[in-house]
């Protein structure tokens, strides 16, 4: 039996609707949300902790229906991006904040908020009140508020956006070792990627009110289901025809160019190639990738820390490169480079 | 160089209309004779008055911010029918003169169903020491609304949520977050409120009726000892009106830092 269950969820909000949402985490699942602003997910999260009630559908949560408990009878923690630490309150008092609720020993309670306050490095802290620290700081905080109750569901909703990239990093390795210490089952809403590639175990991708895929991070970044999740993720996808074998591996014509892939196929067949998998190289020399493709560089754009490199040729690919990278290999637009890739990369989405 | 013209003449503009102002208040203090003033303080007349406007003011300000805090809140976070009407009504009397809103007020209280039955029960506003404090609820009642509301709403509903997730009901929630977040818009609508009606003057009039030792107010005594060419008393009263509002905006001033000081920690 899943943790959460949230079945046929609708919640009209005028100018607009959640529709239809089916989701499951089981206990233990690190779920990540993705999609463009806009999409709902915050509503969605919101959802799940009560705040909005639901035009239909059904919420479970450990075997029982929630759907008409109120927030505070769910045992589900939220963390936002802005931090929302009480102001009038010490950090301490910030922490103790929800376990005073069910916990009238003031010794636990202070076992408890210390215990946490060590694991997210925030002991120095706890005497100070929360306007007095950084964003960083402030959200180890709420998410020791968040966690320190022992909540069956933690939700974040774009914990990290509000931080540097540095503190980003660091947040990430701390929330990974807290969560495990902790048991929690999380659903953390993000718009980055890398949040997906170091915690999640699963996806979820929302567009316009709906969830349109879910799945394991490779699943739903090297095979999307629809063009929107691979336009979304970035995903490379490519639309060929089957011309062969080359032992195990299979041989698609894509555009006039053959390319090799290690999954099975017959006739038509749907490529699909992560940006992060496109290495690109001033001369093809040796190298242990099946697939070398001579490409010109149409575009570099910035996104985030890394440069996303538009090529174009017989085919057409992204690749994802850091600017160190970049500068080393002197990558330039108009230029003419190789692009390569393994067959392993290369999978067959349909 | 054109900025710097601009920026000297407002700066100028600035200082000479402060200058102004702070003329007309020490005139104020400064015509009439110490002893004078003195003595007037020390009348009957204006003790009681000065005893009246503390317990009336006191009193409406009470009641204006209890009732004020809840209204103000049902308006920044829940939608209701008729929630816009609401709003528009609430700041109707803001709209009025203040003359005219006790003559509204004299109306319901005095020739309608509603004022007969209240004072059937005994229940007299009309000319009372009662209409006092109703003319000045209402006098002070909107604005107060309008800083309760401005003050719930600059709180972000995300804390009551954070809130209600750790387990605490939305009442608790309301105390224990909302209430001690809200402290410094409550504690400025709490001034605002007490100066209003303290100098609340044409409601007051209207509806309590200005009668010498009975409802009378200081504003009240500066009126009436003008009409009688008693400038000294009429003078004292409007020292003494200045004094109490200034106190009262010190007490504020000294809480407010009291608050912030305990954020900063
Ligand atoms: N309380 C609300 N009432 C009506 N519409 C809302 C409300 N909150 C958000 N919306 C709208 O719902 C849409 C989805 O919002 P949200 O869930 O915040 O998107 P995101 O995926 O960026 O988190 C947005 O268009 C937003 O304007
Ligand atoms: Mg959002």
């Amino acid at each position: 039996m899943a943790l959460l269950e949230v079945e046929n969820l609708s919640i009209d909000l005028g100018e607009f609707h959640l529709r239809d949402i089916n989701l499951t985490v089981e206990k233990g699942d690190y779920l990540t949300v993705i999609g463009p602003t806009g999409a709902g997910k915050s509503i969605l999260l919101e959802a799940i902790a009560g705040f909005y009630p639901l035009r239909s559908g059904r919420i479970t949560l450990n075997s029982r229906d929630v759907t008409n408990l109120p927030p505070e009878k769910r045992g589900i923690s939220i963390v936002y991006q802005d931090f929302v630490l009480f102001p009038h309150l010490s950090v301490f008092d910030n922490i103790a904040f929800g376990l005073r609720k069910v916990e009238r020993d003031k010794e636990k309670v202070k076992g408890e908020v210390e215990h946490i306050a060590e694991e997210l490095h925030i002991s120095h802290l706890l005497h100070r009140k929360p306007g007095t620290l950084s964003g960083g700081e402030q959200q180890r905080v709420a998410i020791a508020r968040a966690l320190v109750v022992r909540p069956k569901v933690l939700l974040m909703d774009e914990p990290f956006s509000a931080l540097d990239e540095k503190t980003r990093e660091k947040l990430r390795k701390l929330v990974k070792s807290v969560i495990a210490e902790y048991n929690t089952t999380v659903i953390h809403v993000t718009h980055d990627f890398e949040d997906v590639f170091a915690l999640a175990t699963r996806v979820a991708v929302m567009k316009d009110g709906r969830l349109v895929q879910v799945g394991t991070p490779d699943e739903v970044f090297s095979r999307p289901k629809v063009d929107f999740v691979a336009g979304f993720v970035g995903t490379n996808v490519l639309k060929g025809e089957v011309i062969g074998k080359d032992g195990s591996l299979t041989l698609i014509s894509v555009g006039g160019v053959v390319l090799k892939t290690a999954d099975e196929a017959e006739r038509k067949a749907v490529l699909s190639l992560r940006p992060e998998n496109v290495l690109l190289a001033r001369d093809p020399g040796l190298c242990s990738a099946q697939n070398v493709i001579k490409i010109r560089v149409e575009r570099i754009e910035r996104r985030g820390h890394v440069l996303w490199v538009h090529l174009d040729g017989k085919i057409k690919l992204k690749a994802v490169i850091t600017p160190n990278a970049a500068e080393i290999l002197g990558v330039k637009e108009g230029e003419e480079l190789y692009a390569m890739f393994k067959a392993s990369a290369l999978k067959v989405i349909a | 160089m054109e900025g710097l013209r601009f920026r000297n003449l407002s700066v100028l503009f600035a200082l000479i209309f402060t200058l102004f102002l702070f003329t007309a208040v020490a005139t104020l203090f400064f015509v009439p004779r110490p002893s004078e003033i003195l003595k007037a303080l020390k009348s009957e007349e204006m003790i009681y008055s000065l005893k009246l406007s503390l317990i009336t003011a006191s009193l409406s300000t009470l009641l204006v911010i209890l009732i004020g805090i809840p209204i103000g809140y049902a308006l920044s976070r829940f939608s209701f029918p008729g929630k816009s009407a609401v709003k528009s009504i609430l700041d109707l009397p803001m709209a009025f003169p203040e003359l005219v809103l006790g003559l509204a007020l004299l109306l319901l209280f005095g020739n309608t169903a509603f004022g007969k039955l209240l004072s059937d029960f005994g229940i007299k506003v009309v000319f009372t020491k009662l209409g006092i404090v109703v003319a000045q609820f209402f006098t002070a009642f909107p604005y107060a609304v309008r800083v309760i509301h401005t003050t719930f709403e600059e709180i972000s509903p995300r804390y009551e949520l954070v809130a209600r997730s750790l387990g605490y009901t939305e009442f608790e929630t309301f105390r224990k977050v909302t209430l001690p977040m809200a402290k410094g818009g409550l504690l400025a609508s709490t001034i605002i409120t007490f100066a209003r009606s303290m100098g609340a003057f044409g409601a007051v009039l209207i509806l309590a009726g200005g009668s010498y030792m009975n409802t009378e107010i200081l504003p009240v005594t500066l009126y009436l000892n003008i009409s009688y060419g008693n400038i000294g008393m009429a003078i004292t009263s409007g020292i003494v009106l200045v004094v109490v509002s200034f106190l009262a905006i010190l007490l504020f001033e000294k809480l407010e830092d009291e608050e912030h000081g305990a954020v900063r920690g």
